[in-house]
């Protein structure tokens, strides 16, 4: 079993020998982790809603990494999760067990560097209750170094279009595995929009006094690089803005809808996407049970569709495909929902294009 | 049949709530917001009297005052959340010792704040409420603090002034709660679809949500902070140790998340027999440990039964989701649950 490991990854560093791509998956453009019975699995997904591949993961999963061209894919478990796995999606084989280093734990997210030699993770140094960027190589998927992230909590963390520049979502809630996932520092948290280049912090977005209990989570990144966020608020009364965009060097902007709207959200985002043309911004909010798309010109929100149990979105040519928990998906027009396709597994939280 | 189709074909007009969510709004909520209010009028009133913090009549009022807010820490929406009301009540878990050192600098500065109740609001979150209370009567650094200095008297005067303006505070905060949860009963009594509650599913999912959150902190936070894990337990981050309240705050939560969860399940016997079962055995094992701060976690020979009642509070959690939460339905799905 060693040997044969040793040798798959023997081959994928070798880049004088050929090796397969995505296309040897099939059709597949999106990943997500799901759930089927009692069962959890990380499943390939078409433009057209069929299952491309699934494999068996052992614990509940939550967002995925996809190397920029082997058919390689990270699936992370849930936070406070400690391990990730490296899928081989045309085979189904593993090629790598991720493990957090000691005193860490993943946060569910990470990305590939331009060249896909790196990966990055979203990692917690809760003794510190410090955010961490872990990093390893993908010849041997083994850790060689890790930087500060920049704030606490961080959690989504995506790559700049052509470039090896970070951003990344310091959610600024501090939790500790002693203590489940229960939040431990609300009164003082401090939410932070960071970007990186070579493990340094370069700029820090924070939203101001009004939404010191916004946690900034997840992101979509625009081919111009405007970075698209979507927040959880952690405050008692009514969120002022769960969504918002940024571009590096200028101020934040936040979406701005009417406050029947932003009260139907139910403080929480849990999935964010720029459409395919980036001219919508797609958000899915699973607790107020809807999905909505805002317009990247006007800055205003466009639709909003009534969704059961909504998680994940991913981008389609000029609108969005959505995963439900309850097994559906749904493509997103300009105004339209339309059912696409209906599976027997649960889709966890997000849909990752590839 | 008939009229009963007639009846529900218009109920969404006039929206009321149960008599089920309206007992726990009059029976659980509103009584234990009123003893918030006065046990903290009562500390107050005390702590004006004597700034002994080793008087019995000031211990004991201190005791009153905090057990009434652990009886109403799960209720976490509504007036406790307007202006970081409850958190400026409850600064807990600090986990970066801010509380200590917020109230060691006010102390070392003589600042003004902690003189006048109309400014006080203005400092660090940290110093203010009962936890900030505790380590002002019962932590031997803080208690003491400004002692040695050469103006003793003059520490000792700033000491009970802030004191004095700890507990002020906190009758005023509560008085506040008190005040607007009658506004706030009625929203939820009569929810529509401009107020916070559209209907009496929402606000069933309010309390709902109330309950597994209390559980989930009294399981996750009270006891698993200090037990941190076999390897390295924590005794140090048991809750409100230094007066010795570890132990009695997970009863109080236990006690006041079992008259939520009894009234909650009115119409579902079956379900009650269940949790009230658990919720005893909880209760048992409590008074069992006969370990007012958890200092048992360091023990390999008792910690073991600490974790278990850790494991039945879980227990109770998951058999709420489980039974409840669908009774009600109000069950949340696989991505509403509980967040990424």
């Amino acid at each position: 079993m060693t040997d044969r490991r040793a040798f798959l990854l023997g081959c994928l560093a070798a880049s004088a020998v050929p090796h397969a791509t995505w296309a040897a998956t099939g059709a597949t453009a999106f990943l997500s982790a799901g759930k089927i019975g009692e069962d959890y699995v990380l499943c390939g997904l078409s433009r057209a809603g069929d299952v491309t591949f699934e494999i068996p993961i052992p614990t509940r999963g939550h967002a995925a990494a996809a190397h920029p061209t082997r058919p390689e894919a990270v699936a992370f478990a849930r936070r406070p999760g400690t391990f990730a796995m490296v899928l081989d999606c045309a085979t189904g084989d593993v090629i790598a067990n991720l493990s957090a280093a000691r005193g860490r734990h993943f946060y569910g997210h990470g990305v590939f560097s331009k060249d896909g030699r790196t990966l990055f993770t979203t990692e917690n140094d809760y003794d510190a209750a410090r955010g961490v960027v872990g990093v390893w190589d993908t010849a041997t998927y083994t850790r060689i170094d890790e930087f500060d992230s920049g704030g606490v909590g961080p959690h989504d963390i995506k790559r700049l279009p052509n470039t090896d520049k970070l951003v990344i979502a310091n959610g600024g809630i501090e939790t500790h595995p002693d203590s489940g996932r229960d939040k431990l520092n609300i009164p003082v948290m401090e939410s932070n929009l960071a970007y990186l280049e070579n493990g340094k912090v370069t700029e820090t977005v924070t939203l101001g006094r009004t939404h010191q209990y916004a946690s900034i989570r997840h992101l979509s990144v625009a081919r111009d690089g405007t970075v698209a966020f979507g927040m959880q608020w952690e405050g008692g009364t009514p969120a002022p803005a769960l969504v918002g965009t940024h571009k590096s060097g200028n101020t934040p902007v936040l979406m701005s809808l009417p406050e029947t709207d932003l009260t139907a959200m139910n403080g929480y985002v849990a999935s964010i996407a720029f459409s395919g043309d980036d001219r919508h911004i797609g958000v899915t909010c699973p607790r107020g049970g809807l999905v909505q798309t805002y317009d990247t010109q006007n800055e205003r929100l466009s639709v909003c569709h009534v969704a059961d149990d909504i998680g994940g979105i991913a981008p389609q040519a000029s609108g969005f495909t959505v995963t439900s928990g309850d097994g559906s998906l749904h493509t997103i027009g300009s105004q339209t929902i339309t059912r696409q396709a209906q599976h027997s597994i649960q889709w966890d939280n997000h849909l990752v294009a590839l | 049949m008939k009229s009963a189709l007639f009846l529900f074909a218009f109920a969404p007009t006039i929206a009321l709530s149960s008599p089920m969510t309206d007992d726990v709004i009059t029976g659980h909520i509103l009584p234990r917001y009123e003893t918030l209010a006065g046990t903290a009028q009562t500390l107050a009133s005390v702590a004006g009297q004597t700034c002994d913090v080793t008087d019995a009549t000031l211990r004991g009022a201190y005791g009153e005052a905090f057990d009434a807010w652990i009886a109403v820490s799960h209720l976490r929406f509504g007036p406790s959340e307007a202006d970081n009301r409850a958190f400026a009540l409850a600064y807990w878990p600090d986990t970066r010792g801010v509380t200590p050192r917020s109230l060691t600098q006010l102390i070392t500065a003589e600042d003004e704040a902690g003189r006048d109740p109309a400014i006080f609001p203005e400092v660090s979150i940290a110093a203010r409420g009962y936890y900030a209370l505790e380590f002002l009567m019962y932590d031997d650094a803080i208690s003491t603090l400004g002692d040695d200095a050469i103006s003793t008297l003059g520490d000792d005067a700033y000491r009970c002034d802030l004191l004095r303006t700890v507990t002020a505070d906190i009758a005023t905060t509560t008085m506040e709660i008190n005040d607007d949860w009658a506004d706030y009963a009625a929203l939820m009594q009569t929810p529509s679809e401009g107020g916070p509650y559209r209907d009496d599913l929402d606000v069933t999912q309010e309390l709902y949500k109330a309950l597994t959150t209390g559980l989930e902190f009294t399981a996750n936070t009270r006891l698993g902070r200090p037990l941190g894990t076999f390897d390295r337990p924590r005794p140090a981050r048991a809750e409100a140790r230094r007066s010795e309240r570890t132990s009695r705050h997970i009863e109080i939560a236990l006690a006041t998340l079992r008259d939520l969860s009894q009234r909650l399940a009115v119409d579902h016997p079956n379900t009650h027999a269940v949790l009230d079962g658990d919720y005893a055995r909880a209760l048992e094992r409590l008074t069992d440990l006969a370990d007012p701060t958890l200092a048992g976690v360091a023990d390999p020979m008792t910690r073991f039964r600490i974790e278990a009642l850790a494991q039945l509070v879980t227990q109770i959690d998951t058999q709420t989701a489980g039974l409840l939460g669908p009774a009600l339905g109000v069950s949340a799905g696989f991505n509403a649950l509980d967040g990424d």
